[in-house]
């Protein structure tokens, strides 16, 4: 069950190498081994592992459980064990050892207390709650549809002013970077005496610090995250002042309102030439004009911003799982719920004034109603008596002080477990259950949109084809892109931007900028890929095309090229039949996993194994430096990686690593495609022995891609960081066939990446057990 | 010396309670800052009312001690003797903006306007201050000086500031191109001064129901989920506890220190009618701040030059820079003038007769006598815009002036005016804003 067990830190050293043959043998004999195994067992390896192989906590805690084949498993234990003297285990004994595991406890599920098997209660995550904070403002529940990023509304005026008849040109632009000059943006505009407005929004790519840089030679004024909330406020154009800054945390994924208003002002002294543009410096990035990419032209709702800074989650599991409390989380929900009271208080409390101005306040009326809409979006469901005494109308009675009154209510509110643990739900319909599930599993937020929120009111999600027909439609938003597109970071390995530089004589050109194109590239591509109607996993492997740009084509060549001329920005490009594969050979990638001149095959091949493949490997014994490719002139990367991890302890993992990395020497430290390398023709073969221990033999990067795209090893591996990732639970603790049933029907729907999170959407929010039965006869928990 | 830092005063500022002062009162750092400052605290607060004044009703016309006070003045009845006014000082800066940018853009900080966009009433357009205002250049020399260093160095506050970033809305500047806001909703005010004990006091309110919540979740979730739980519960005990700990020693020494947090009456909006009581808020958070010594230095702009207040409650309907602009003629507009100037005048007696009832604390006397309040105007007079004359009022002995008298400086630059007050706050200064307007040095007769 290897799904069952933590992946990312804890590996296990018995899992290391695979198997290529089974070994037969007879029954009596196998018996007599197993015999003399579980003496030596118990002599030589339970004080480290256990009893039954359950880990001991000073030794070795993890599980002894893994794949390998018996013949494996003796290899290496032959080769490794005991840990203190590797020779006292060899040949018959090592062999009896490993018949011994195989047929008592390695390869089956570990006992009950052992296995992270049930749905363990969790409180949010950091990303959890920022999420959940920035929809609680929503709670009206305006949300934005889904719009494709490409630049601001743009509307140009004669004269100073926001006059209809004055309008003079109503565009999109893509950017925000403009030099009038003294002539003016356009005809029958007084260059002198004029107006723009630029409305829209602006979507972050992560979360963290951004720094907002406007330069402008005229008066402005910046609204940001509100089209009433003055970010930067420049009326007064003054002295040779052209530069404001001002930074604040934004949250990946999410939609700010901006609007610029620009003024040239006629005036009887000397006007300075029109200007302005709009950059950012998003968090670890450089300062550039705010791309159109991040820029939408779409109306949006005013939005918060959680300013607090939440320290990170336990990762322990390979992703983030809310399990532990501490003073410094404690601390840090307390200054985020008081930032989000405040808000409240400033914001959304004189909202609801207006809107209810006509209204009835006896006894402060309004006031309660304000404070139990909010109170019942926290808690995923209507306020019974108790909560409306306890958490509105205690802290209303308490102070005469109305915002005193929403800061108490709120801050005990958002405190409460019943915010904090959104596993709390028993007494919550199943509709309502299942909402705040799938809010949770594909927004890592809080069931608020309109429509959502009165399905689960009127009990419209208890049917799995509700909740499916809920998760589909859920997929297009803002939220789940960007959930999503976190899912493929993480997959590919790719979650923290890396500066990567390259040997200039070899490569000029590689710079920052090119750099930016090629993740651009990658990301898009994978959007382009997910979200389209067939949405077909394999073609991430498989696909010839890739995205490009100017500066990328002339860069890579003219593979690179775009497909339609005369286009700009980022575009597909012409097929490249035998040398592209997908994200496999993208350079982004292959960049990154190289060094300065020379590739790393060992760096892709731990990766391929590891992230692609799901296998475990065991950290090197120590460091060690790669060889320098001066020492050796005359031997090609692989001759020198064959020589440097050609010993014996080395092959035990390496085997493995090589037999994928070397599979891709075809691309070079910059992933051009390459077929030969210091006069020697490139060889690009491999292997690699999958779980089911069928050896398959690779040619060169077509094999590896065919394998990934059709290998069930990389299916479970995807399907496992997809299950985690969104709902941050052991696959298994949805029954132990969940995994089998996930492989099953993401086979049956064409490998449909859009149909698989939607299926993953729907274990995770479903209260019946429709999966296979539970042959452990373990009870879910929940 | 200048200054005097008693103990209090040290704890206050410290942020210590007498209790921990116990433990960490050995420290020779701390001994010694406490135990060698040796001077009286010197405080500073610029009041601003718009749209100049009525001068016959304003200034007296026997100058000296024998001084008499005109209708508007007399509020300040009770303070004559320690109250100054001065005659003939004069905002001489020419450039870029109409009479009243230029009158609130350069009253405190002496120097020009930057060419800018924003058109007034007549003259050129211009922008922000080039320089920093007298309020933020002692604000940086208290600072820089450990033993009149303050939590915040100086405080900005506001009384119905338009929404608006210009010219006539700023008058503090933290230096060229710096305009400062002032804060006018005293709620937030009360949030910047005393917003984290407020969250103190606020969380120890909520963690006993709280606690309840937990207990009322506990029982439906499995004993593998009650484990993260009851930590969590643990945890959450913890921290009242500790809470309570800190607001114990929180409420020792402020009872130690003479000063309490105060309370504002409730959900008062920002709102015409409401100038008279966001006022009042505005003055007592002040001088709580003083006595908490939180600052020495701030700034009291009531709405902003051509300020439109509708002064209902003294029967006047109109805005108050409509009528300035009113000839003298116009009785009722006059009458109306006089009436609005007064209420002003009340506003700044208030705040004294707030500062004279609070002993010093740590020291002799009343906080008055160790405060100056600079009230001030962006005009001489509303309807001819001019900037000879401006309205000083002096009224506290923060400064050491000579008070009790009337004086009239004839026409000399305002410039004058500011480097004697850097001066008499110890901070001599060649010049301060334009040097052209200060070669003569700082006024005589003040001291």
């Amino acid at each position: 069950m290897p799904e069952a067990l933590p992946t990312a830190r804890r590996l296990t050293i018995f899992a290391a190498i695979v198997a290529c043959f089974g070994l037969s043998m007879g029954t009596a004999r196998g018996a007599e081994l197993s015999l003399h195994g579980k003496a030596i067992y118990e002599k030589q390896c339970a004080m480290c592992h256990g009893e039954n192989g359950v880990g001991v906590e000073d030794y070795f805690p993890d599980p002894l459980r893994g794949d390998l084949s018996i013949s494996n498993l003796a290899e290496m234990i032959a080769d490794t064990m005991p840990e203190d003297d590797p020779e006292a285990c060899l040949g018959k004994d090592s062999l009896a050892v490993a018949t011994y595991l195989h047929e008592t406890f390695y390869r089956k599920p570990l006992p009950k207390s052992l296995r992270p098997q049930r749905v363990s209660l969790a409180r949010l995550t950091k990303t959890q709650l920022r999420q959940s904070l920035a929809d609680l403002y929503a709670y009206q529940g305006n949300t934005i549809p889904l719009a494709h990023a490409q630049g601001l509304k743009a509307m140009y005026f004669d004269g100073s002013k926001h006059k209809d008849g004055n309008l003079r040109i109503e565009r999109v632009d893509a950017v925000l970077d403009f030099d009038f000059g003294h002539k003016g943006p356009g005809k029958k505009i007084d260059p002198q005496d004029f107006f723009i407005q630029w409305q829209g929004a602006i979507q972050a790519d992560s979360t963290g610090p951004h720094e907002i840089v406007i330069r402008s030679s005229c008066a402005f004024v910046c609204y940001f995250g509100s089209y009433q909330r003055q970010f930067i406020d420049n009326h007064v154009q003054s002295g040779a002042r052209t530069e404001f800054r001002r930074s604040l945390v934004l949250t990946a994924g999410r939609i700010y309102p901006l609007r610029i208003d620009f003024f040239q002002r006629k005036r009887k002294t000397e006007q300075p030439p029109a200007k302005i543009s709009l950059s950012w410096k998003p968090p670890r990035g450089v300062e550039q004009i705010i791309p159109s990419r991040n820029l939408l032209k779409v109306e949006a709702p005013a939005a918060f911003s959680l300013q607090t800074h939440l320290p990170p989650d336990d990762r322990s599991y390979g992703y983030e799982r809310g399990i532990s409390v501490d003073r410094q989380w404690d601390e840090s929900t307390t200054e985020a719920a008081l930032e989000f009271a405040q808000v409240a208080a400033d914001e959304l409390w004189p909202l609801h004034q207006q809107k209810n101005r006509n209204k009835a306040d006896r006894d402060r009326a309004q006031l309660r109603l304000f404070l139990s809409e909010i109170i019942a979006t926290a808690f995923r469901g209507p306020l019974d008596e108790h909560d409306q005494k306890t958490y509105v109308d205690d802290p209303v009675d308490a102070t005469e002080d109305d915002l005193e009154a929403i800061l108490r209510s709120l801050l005990l509110t958002l405190k409460s477990p019943r915010f904090l643990y959104p596993g709390l739900d028993t007494d919550r319909s199943s509709s309502q259950r299942a909402a705040s599930r799938l809010a949770l599993t594909l927004f890592d937020s809080l069931p608020t949109d309109t429509w959502l929120f009165l399905q689960a009111r009127g009990g419209e999600l208890a049917e799995e084809t509700q909740i499916r027909a809920a998760a589909e439609r859920m997929l297009d938003d803002h939220r789940a892109r960007n959930k999503v597109r976190e899912l493929f970071h993480g997959w590919l390995n790719i979650e923290n931007q890396i500066e990567i530089t390259k040997n200039e004589e070899h490569f000029k050109d590689f710079n920052a900028e090119l750099l930016a194109d090629l993740r651009f590239s990658l990301e898009t591509f994978i959007e382009e890929i997910v979200w389209s109607k067939s949405s077909d996993y394999r073609q991430l492997f498989l696909a010839d095309w890739t995205l490009t740009t100017d500066r990328l084509a002339n860069f890579y060549g003219d593979t690179w090229l775009p497909k339609a001329a005369n286009t700009r920005g980022l575009q597909p490009s012409a097929g490249d039949p035998g040398k592209r594969f997908g994200v496999l050979t993208h350079p982004y990638l292959m960049s990154r996993m190289a060094y300065h001149t020379n590739t790393s095959p060992i760096h892709r091949g731990v990766f391929l194994t590891r992230y692609l493949l799901g296998r475990m490997l065991r950290p090197p014994q120590e460091a060690f430096a790669p060889i320098a490719a001066e020492l050796h002139p005359d031997l090609t990367t692989r001759q020198r990686v064959v020589l440097q991890t050609g010993g014996r302890n080395c092959q035990v993992c390496h085997k493995r690593i090589n037999g994928l990395g070397l599979t891709l020497e075809n691309f070079d430290a910059v992933g051009r495609y390459r077929i030969v390398e210091r006069e020697h023709p490139v060889d690009a073969s491999g292997s690699y022995t999958t779980r089911d221990r069928k050896q398959i033999d690779f040619a060169g990067p077509e094999d590896l891609a065919e394998l990934l795209a059709y290998g069930e090893d990389a299916h479970r591996t995807f399907i496992q960081r997809a299950f985690h990732h969104l709902v941050k639970q052991p696959v298994a603790a949805y029954g132990p066939d969940t995994m089998t049933y996930l492989l099953a029907s993401f086979e049956q729907s064409n490998y449909n990446l859009r149909e698989l999170f939607v299926e993953i959407a729907v274990i995770a929010a479903s209260d019946s057990q429709k999966r296979v039965s539970n042959e452990q006869g373990d009870s879910d928990e929940k | 010396m200048r200054n005097r830092t008693t103990r209090r005063d040290f704890l206050a500022k410290a942020g210590i309670s007498t209790a921990a002062a116990q433990l960490v009162w050995n420290l020779p750092s701390l001994t010694s800052a406490a135990a060698t400052s040796r001077a009286t605290k010197q405080r500073l607060v610029f009041v601003f009312s718009p749209n100049g004044i009525v001068p016959k009703q304003f200034w007296p016309e026997t100058l000296g001690e024998e001084f008499e006070l005109k209708r508007i003045l007399q509020p300040l009845e009770k303070f004559k003797s320690q109250m100054m006014t001065l005659h003939g000082v004069c905002n001489q800066l020419q450039g870029d903006g109409d009479g009243h940018m230029r009158g609130i853009g350069c009253l405190l900080t002496g120097i020009e306007l930057f060419p800018g966009d924003i058109q007034g009433g007549s003259d050129t357009p211009a922008g922000w201050s080039t320089g920093i205002s007298i309020d933020q250049h002692l604000k940086n020399h208290l600072q820089a000086d450990p033993a009149t260093q303050t939590r915040f160095g100086s405080l900005e506050f506001g009384v119905m500031v338009p929404e608006r970033a210009d010219t006539w809305t700023r008058w503090s500047y933290a230096g060229p191109n710096q305009p400062i806001a002032p804060i006018d909703n005293p709620y937030k005010m009360f949030e910047k001064l005393y917003g984290k004990s407020k969250n103190r006091r606020l969380l120890v309110s909520v963690l006993d129901g709280l606690a309840e919540d937990f207990r009322k979740v506990e029982a439906v979730v499995s004993a593998e989920d009650r484990h993260l739980l009851s930590k969590h519960l643990q945890m959450i005990r913890e921290v009242e506890r500790d809470l309570q700990a800190d607001l114990l020693a929180e409420e020792k020494t402020s009872s130690e220190l003479g000063h309490a947090i105060p309370k504002l009456p409730a959900n008062i909006l920002k709102e015409n009618d409401n100038i008279p009581q966001i006022t009042r808020m505005q003055m007592d958070l002040l001088v709580n701040s003083f006595a908490a010594d939180f600052t020495r230095i701030a700034t009291f702009q009531i709405t902003n030059s051509v300020g439109q207040p509708r002064m209902r409650w003294l029967e006047i309907e109109e805005g108050h820079h409509g009528l300035s602009h009113e000839p003298d003629t116009n009785e009722e507009a006059y009458e109306k003038l006089i009436k609005i100037n007064t209420w002003y005048c009340e506003q700044v007696a208030y705040l004294a007769k707030r500062l004279d009832e609070t002993p010093e604390p740590g020291g002799e006397g009343s906080m008055l006598d160790h405060t100056t309040i600079v009230w001030t105007n962006e005009l001489g007079k509303g309807n001819s815009h001019t900037r000879n004359n401006i309205p000083f009022v002096l009224v506290g002995g923060g400064l050491g002036f000579k008070m009790g008298q009337s004086l009239d400086f004839g026409k000399v630059p305002h410039n004058r005016l500011l480097l004697s007050i850097t001066q008499a706050m110890g901070f001599p200064e060649k010049t301060f804003g334009n040097p052209e307007f200060c070669t003569d040095g700082p006024l005589t007769g003040l001291v």
